[in-house]
């Protein structure tokens, strides 16, 4: 059962120079699948997240997610939409800094007015999970790149969202604590059936997913679903990448695990 | 591009957020450059009001000065702050510090001159608007607008100097930081907010035991209770934005019922370290809206005091007689000489009281004829009276003697004539000056009068009189400039005891009312004019602050909006967050001017019997009004940004 369709999506932003940041995109998310999506710098990954954010319409096309249309909410709903049905991890953890580690997780539960006690007990549950439980009195400017992350993805599962949306989240991490957010996604993604999509640069991202999208200029270019070994995903990942051509720079720096 | 051209551009071209700084220290030249006018001014012969002209300005001045100090090196930290990153590429770019300096150095003096500039020159066009209010309230003839160079030196030398200041010691901030430091950018935000609970229960201790001795005062006032009352309120000022605060929220943090609902996590927490980064500031603002509060509740009283003291004083000009006074005819003479002199049209009321022994009080009493207090009451419009033969009335002889006195039928013989008569009770107004009469006053009737003949014992016949003689001028508050000689025996002889060793006594509420007046508009005035500079100042500030903050408040509200917050619960978070910063100061500077005034309230009641309530009432209304339009107009701002 797919939980995202986008069909015939199109962004065009308006403005002294017109223009086409995604160009008539098809694809559907299954439940619980975990998607990367890959392309090159200015390929429209980034909008793309926002039109299923919600906080972007698209110019024309459709988008369903649980087969629901958000473009046919009111933004009063929209937002409501957004704070059941979505979680979200960012590049650079944007986490609240006033906030302890804890009080950064519950704050999606804090937004629904859930009742202190579920609260208290589904933020232990989840610290546990992520190997948080030691550091939750700790303020984001305490704990390592690693731990914020962890912290920030505890934020985006906190409120058991159908999608969890993910912008670069190795972005900023060093290799290890880039592998262990990674093991950690996936592990989410199996265990709780929690659907992910994730937008990267990183192709050693990319191979702990279930498929690549990959997209140029706005447009579907190809995707590649995993087969039983990491490393052969890994291989065509590249490869797909090196197809998408011309700038060999946008492509990051290749970190073999 | 030369380096002045850079330096100049880097002004020019941020001149949105420099806008309010501009503003606020354009203001400041302003004044100070209009009190300096009023200082030097040369057509001031008056030697009371020169005193006053010079030294009350003279303190303005310094106050002004020492705020505005402060104001200018806290934003231009602030300033220097905001840019650091900027500085660490130039420097990055191989800019040497010596450079950088001089790149600061001339920055702040184009914000300084173009300050100095507009200042001064807004400051000449209102010096005239400036000098017909003065002109008013010290009921001067004329006060001319003049040009002369000692205005202008003295404004650009203080400002000149002041910005010189500002530049070199502002600087020293980036000249200890290394390249490094300043391209991460100073991120404050990223402190844990440090707070020491004994600090905080001192605080507000300190706070408590001020307001405690203001109640205290009310029952029993002691002069030297003020100093000790101000000294702990600022401490516990202090003490209570640094930690208190922080230390209370830290409480309600704990308590996760409380504090984990809706919107209060991020509301509580953004707001305790707005508190801690601007504590100072909070500070400063409270302290200085409170002396605002305080001088325009003070002045706006004065309305309500003139009432009272016209009630009080209701002869315009007063002179009084013993028999043994030789100067009695030249006197009177000279005081209508000059009420004539000075334009002024008059009633001459003339008052001849007999002195007797009261049986009841065994002491003397004077005597004052019903008709000629008729003539008097219908001159001032008080209630006439009408007495029988045999009756009297009781003249208080201040506000006080209302109380006093009893109110009852009273049988009493004048002993030496022996008239019976019988006291009707009090007279509704107080007629004389209570100086004036040192024993009880009875009306009587022009019947009982006559029969008075007898002098008291031990006395000539001559010496059982005084005469009164009450002018009554309509204009009366434009009778300053008479009898100033008179005043000035009065004052010499008598100081500021209640015995008078002359045969006379003379009394002018219009001179007195003048200089009270007059010393009070004025320090109304300088503390207007002082209070809306530094009031601009701390809203320049609190407008710098957002706008620094902007990018990292975007940023945290884009977050929240993708996590599902809604258009109106936005709103409702800016609200929580902004609300504190502008109405914490507030609130707590009309907690302090409450208790300040009740403390006033209770000095004016022996100065004067005025009660300030209904005027205080007024100006903490009218402040609160300003302040929430205010809030409304930087929220309106804020919101536009953020979204």
């Amino acid at each position: 059962m797919s939980i995202l369709k986008l069909k015939e999506i199109t962004k065009v932003y308006e403005g002294k120079v017109a223009h086409l940041a995604i160009n008539q995109l098809s694809f559907e998310v299954e439940k619980g699948e975990f998607l990367a999506v890959m392309g090159p710098s200015g390929s429209g990954k980034t909008t793309l997240l926002n039109l299923i954010s919600t906080i972007d319409q698209p110019t024309s096309g459709d988008l369903t997610i649980n087969d629901l249309n958000p473009l046919q909410l009111k933004s009063n709903d929209l937002s409501l939409f957004r704070r059941r049905q979505l979680g979200f991890v960012f590049q650079d953890f944007n986490l609240l800094p006033a906030l302890t580690v804890e009080e950064n997780m519950v704050l999606p539960l804090t937004l629904d007015d859930q009742p202190v006690s579920i609260m208290k007990q589904k933020v232990n549950k989840v610290a546990e999970q992520l190997g948080l439980s030691s550091i939750l009195e700790k303020r984001p400017f305490e704990i390592s790149g690693g731990q914020a992350q962890r912290t920030a993805i505890g934020r985006a599962l906190i409120h058991e969202p159908s999608i969890i949306l993910a912008d670069e989240p190795t972005g900023n991490l060093d290799s290890k604590a880039a592998k262990d957010v990674l093991e950690l996604l996936s592990k989410v993604n199996q265990k709780s059936n929690t659907t992910i999509i994730m937008v990267t640069h990183d192709p050693i991202a990319a191979s702990f997913c279930d498929r690549v999208l990959f997209i140029k200029d706005g447009e579907y270019f190809n995707e590649i679903y995993k087969d039983d070994r990491r490393q052969t995903f890994f291989q065509r990942i590249l490869n797909v990448l090196s197809l998408l051509g011309g700038n060999v720079n946008d492509l990051s720096t290749i970190r073999l695990s | 591009m030369t380096f002045q051209q850079f330096a100049y551009h880097n002004v020019i071209r941020n001149a949105r957020v420099y806008a309010a700084f501009l503003l606020a220290s354009i203001f400041s030249v302003l004044v100070f450059f209009v009190y300096s006018m009023l200082m030097f001014h040369p057509s001031i012969e008056d030697q009371f009001l020169q005193n006053i002209a010079f030294g009350g300005m003279f303190i303005a001045q310094v106050i002004l000065i020492i705020f505005t100090l402060f104001f200018l090196f806290y934003s231009m930290s602030a300033f220097l702050q905001a840019r650091s990153q900027e500085f660490g590429v130039l420097l990055n770019l191989g800019m040497d510090k010596r450079q950088l300096n001089r790149m600061i150095f001339l920055e702040t003096m184009i914000l300084g001159f173009i300050s100095i500039t507009v200042g001064i020159f807004f400051g000449f066009s209102f010096s005239k608007f400036f000098f017909m209010v003065i002109r008013e309230m010290f009921l001067l003839d004329s006060l001319p607008l003049y040009v002369s160079w000692k205005p202008f030196t003295l404004t650009i030398f203080v400002f000149l100097s002041l910005f010189v200041i500002i530049s070199i010691s502002s600087s020293v901030f980036i000249r200890k930081k290394n390249i490094i430091q300043l391209l991460k950018g100073f991120g404050k935000q990223n402190e844990e907010e440090v707070y020491s609970k004994g600090r905080a229960i001192l605080g507000l201790f300190l706070l408590l035991v001020a307001y405690s001795l203001v109640i205290f005062s009310l029952f029993q006032l002691k002069v030297y209770m003020s100093f000790i009352i101000i000294a702990l309120a600022i401490v516990g000022t202090y003490l209570f934005y640094t930690d208190s605060v922080l230390y209370l929220l830290g409480i309600i943090r704990k308590r996760k019922n409380l504090y984990w609902h809706s919107f209060r996590l991020i509301a509580f927490a953004e707001g305790s370290i707005k508190i801690r980064e601007n504590a100072r500031m909070f500070f400063i603002v409270t302290i200085v809206s409170t002396i605002a509060f305080l001088s325009v509740g003070v002045v706006t009283s004065f309305t309500s005091f003139t009432a009272q003291y016209r009630e009080m004083n209701p002869i315009s000009v007063f002179y009084s007689s013993n028999w043994d006074n030789p100067f009695e005819e030249e006197h009177v003479m000279k005081i209508s000489q000059e009420l004539q002199m000075e334009g002024l049209s008059y009633e001459l009321i003339k008052f001849k009281v007999k002195k007797q022994t009261s049986s009841n009080l065994r002491d003397k009493v004077n005597l004052i004829k019903e008709s000629e207090v008729n003539s008097l009451a219908v001159a001032l419009k008080f209630p006439l009276i009408d007495l029988q033969e045999g009756e009297a009335m009781i003249l208080p002889n201040t506000q006080e003697d209302f109380n006093g006195i009893r109110t009852e039928d009273e049988q009493t013989v004048l002993e030496e004539s022996s008239i019976p008569i019988q006291i009707k009770g009090v007279y509704e107004r107080v007629i004389f000056p209570s100086l004036a009469i040192k024993n009880r006053s009875l009306i009587i009737s022009d019947e009982d009068y006559e029969l008075v003949t007898e002098p008291l014992y031990g006395h000539g016949l001559r010496e059982s009189h005084m005469t009164f003689y009450a002018f009554h001028v309509s204009e009366w508050l434009r009778t300053k400039d008479v009898g100033t000689n008179l005043d000035r025996i009065m004052t010499q002889s008598m100081g500021i005891s209640t015995v008078n060793p002359n045969a006379f006594y003379f009394a002018n509420p219009g001179l007195n009312y003048s200089i009270i007046r007059a010393t009070f508009s004025l320090l109304l005035f300088t503390g207007l004019l002082v209070a809306a500079v530094l009031l601009l100042a701390a809203g320049s500030f609190v407008y710098f602050k957002l706008y620094t903050d902007l990018e990292r408040d975007k940023k945290q509200y884009d977050v929240l909006r993708r996590m599902g917050v809604t258009d109106r619960e936005l709103v409702k978070i800016v609200n929580r967050q902004l609300i504190p910063q502008f109405f914490l100061p507030w609130g707590l500077a009309m907690v302090h001017s409450t208790f300040s005034f009740m403390f006033l309230q209770a000095f004016w009641v022996d100065l004067a019997a005025v009660s300030i309530a209904m005027e205080m009432l007024l100006v903490l209304i009218a402040f609160t009004i300003i302040q929430v339009s205010y809030f409304f107009l930087i929220r309106w701002r804020y919101i536009a940004h953020i979204q």
